[in-house]
């Protein structure tokens, strides 16, 4: 009430005060009279008081940290061990700017080999980018994963569903990360945004297509992204992928693969809903020997809805050959809710059944809790 | 038609030239762009990445922001760890050392503002905890002030010709705040004291100017979504503390404060966190005329 009285008295004093009245007073008293003294006090009691003077949190030069846990639990059917659990993985990142002209990323991992449950450390990443090089070029140099298609450039934790789509898995294992020279051109284009990724790399050591030859043969990869905004709201990626290299017969495979991804995420709730569809599909043309070539194919489809908050559905779709059998054939179906308790924190879990013309059909339930702590760089649109 | 088709050409050219001449801006809020607009005015061409009704925390950072980035001549950031989920890869997507951080052409507009809610230990369990303080310091309109500085300092070392423009034009805008803030605290002077309920704790700026006080928010921590224990308390100290308004912002659903508006009878009020967040805020004067008069309605 006191407060409601004097702001009442004050908004009554000023605006009974003529415009040019501080003029009169500064021109006919001395600036330390009492009037001027009790008008002073009177504005600043008006005021909220600030706060005092502060000092901001210390600048540091160590890069961001963080670790990531992947808790995994599953239960497989025709397998002789039926439940598994434990973490699977543990990833340690280093993110920082070098200095003006560059910034350097490093994942190290933690993992456990399925087969014999040993853990193992594996530099999964290690790079450094190019911040100003001219005519919108940037240069990568060290270990990277491929800039190939959608799945490949994303590390699993980040992924909306935990068992790799078998058509990725049939053709590139766990991913291709592998060390050599990245050169990225962001075309000047300026209806939609377009990237020109092409790299050059010493081909990955245990990969399904792809071999380390002994000889001169290195792992050649082209992407060119294309990427329009149909709305504020809705949003399409094209790409197109062609990656050459040595494979295990010390012969040529080539891989052309296209990827497809439309994004609905409302500006306003992006926080509350979306809805994303993604597609992969790769032609392989595999040399397995001078007179023989195997052309095969895999693809897969997914749908991605988030039906508030915390809680997503993502359910996949994927056909797949193999890369030196186009005979066979594999069918796979998978559901996966996501529930997502912070931007730190997401369980998740997922059905998936595998159908094979060579194989038993395969069952599995899987169990997956990401957690991070530290500072995690934000990832890819 | 051929001379039509000359004449779009020469119109196209002509354009382009005078925007060339301009001072590209990329502003990661609506806020920092209409600031930038008042003062850069004609010298700049200014775009925003959010827009004025979306969370600034939860960008997602198209590609198609990079197209923007790779061409500006300056970037204009909250600064603090706002927009730490987005901004960073943007940046560094762009190819363009003119605008990273340490270059000429990148403006932290938090420079200079004395910070509220700086943390002396940080603890994810305590929710979205900002590690420099509470970011959401452009809804204190005196902040406004140190903003332009900022963006006029930018924008002189970007075309030092323009200095004696740009100062000139960041004088009428302290001028107008001074004026407007004036007034707008005449008009808010008798709710004074008065309590009110947040969802999110990104009022605090905007609470110490006008001295209306905040008891508690919807959510129980920074970022983490109303629980049911959390509405009790809320309805509870609605009714205990006679409460009239909780106070939104245009992206959070209003479904756990319409139940405590049900069992208290308290208003949910969204009001404007940036410009453009409502049709009739166009710039950084409307958002306070706006906000302001929205809430007395409510108080009233």
């Amino acid at each position: 009430m006191y407060y409601f009285i004097q702001a009442a008295f004050i908004t009554v004093f000023f605006s009974s005060i003529p415009a040019n009245l501080f003029s009169q007073i500064d021109s006919i008293a001395k600036p330390d009279s009492v009037l001027l003294k009790q008008i002073e006090q009177q504005i600043k009691s008006s005021e909220p008081p600030l706060p005092p003077a502060q000092v901001r949190t210390a600048p540091s030069t160590l890069p961001d940290i963080s670790v990531i846990g992947d808790f995994q639990a599953s239960y497989k059917n025709n397998v002789k061990r039926n439940f598994n659990a434990g973490i699977n993985e543990a990833e340690l990142s280093l993110q920082s700017v070098v200095d003006p002209y560059a910034r350097a990323d490093f994942f190290f991992t933690v993992g456990k080999d399925p087969a014999t449950g040993k853990f193992s450390e594996d530099l999964e990443e290690g790079y450094l980018t190019t911040l100003s090089l001219p005519a919108h070029l940037q240069l990568k140099v060290g270990k990277f994963k491929s800039a190939m298609g959608r799945i490949n450039p994303v590390h699993s934790h980040a992924l909306p569903f935990i068992s790799l789509p078998n058509a990725y898995e049939n053709y590139f294992g766990e991913g291709i990360n592998d060390e050599g020279i990245s050169l990225s051109w962001l075309v000047p284009n300026s209806l939609f945004y377009q990237e020109l990724v092409v790299q050059l790399t010493d081909g990955p050591i245990d990969n399904p297509s792809f071999s380390r030859s002994v000889g001169n043969t290195y792992l050649e990869l082209a992407h060119l992204k294309n990427f329009f905004d149909l709305s504020s709201n809705a949003t399409l990626e094209l790409g197109f992928s062609g990656i050459t290299g040595a494979n295990f017969f010390d012969l040529r495979t080539n891989i052309a693969a296209m990827d497809i991804t439309y994004k609905w995420k409302p500006v306003q709730f992006n926080t509350y809903q979306s809805f994303t569809w993604q597609s992969e599909a790769y032609f392989s043309n595999a040399n397995i020997s001078k007179d023989k070539v195997v052309n095969s194919f895999g693809m897969y489809s997914f749908i991605n809805f988030q039906f508030s908050k915390r809680l997503f559905f993502t359910g996949m779709y994927s056909y797949s050959n193999k890369p030196y059998s186009a005979s066979t054939v594999e069918n796979s179906y998978s559901t996966t809710i996501g529930w997502y308790a912070t931007e730190f924190q997401k369980l998740e879990i997922e059905g998936k059944t595998t159908s094979s013309n060579v194989e038993k059909e395969q069952n599995q339930i899987l169990l997956r809790w990401i957690f991070v702590i530290g500072t995690h760089g934000a990832h890819q649109y | 038609m051929k001379l039509k088709i000359v004449f779009i050409l020469l119109a196209c050219i002509g354009t382009s030239a005078v925007n060339a001449t301009k001072i590209n801006v990329v502003t990661t809020t609506a806020d920092l762009k209409s600031i930038t607009e008042l003062i850069g005015s004609d010298k700049v061409d200014v775009s925003s990445i959010a827009t004025g009704y979306q969370n600034p925390h939860f960008v997602d950072p198209k590609p198609s922001y990079i197209i923007k980035l790779s061409r500006a001549d300056m970037f204009v950031t909250v600064g603090l760890d706002l927009e730490t989920g987005w901004s960073p890869q943007l940046l560094s997507s762009s190819r363009n050392p003119k605008i990273q951080k340490g270059s000429n052409g990148y403006v932290d507009t938090s420079v200079g503002v004395t910070l509220l809610q700086v943390p002396s230990s940080i603890n994810r369990g305590e929710g979205d905890i900002h590690i420099y303080g509470n970011p959401h310091y452009w809804l204190d309109p005196v902040n406004g002030k140190q903003i332009a500085k900022n963006i006029c300092d930018g924008l002189e070392k970007i075309s030092p010709e323009n200095k004696a423009f740009f100062e000139a034009n960041l004088k009428a805008f302290n001028t107008k705040i001074d004026l407007k803030l004036k007034e707008w605290t005449i008009k808010m002077s008798p709710y004074k004291g008065v309590k009110i309920i947040a969802y999110h704790n990104e009022w605090c700026y905007f609470e110490q100017r006008f001295g209306i006080i905040i008891v508690d928010f919807m959510e129980p921590k920074p970022g983490i979504p109303p629980t049911p224990s959390q509405l009790v308390k809320i309805i509870s100290e609605v009714k205990s503390n006679a409460i009239k308004v909780i106070i939104s912002s245009p992206y959070f659903t209003t479904s756990s404060s319409d139940v405590v508006s049900k069992q208290t009878g308290a208003k949910t009020i969204i009001l404007g966190t940036s410009v453009g967040a409502f049709d009739s805020i166009k710039d950084y004067f409307d958002l306070f005329d706006y906000n302001i008069d929205k809430l007395i309605q409510g108080l009233n």
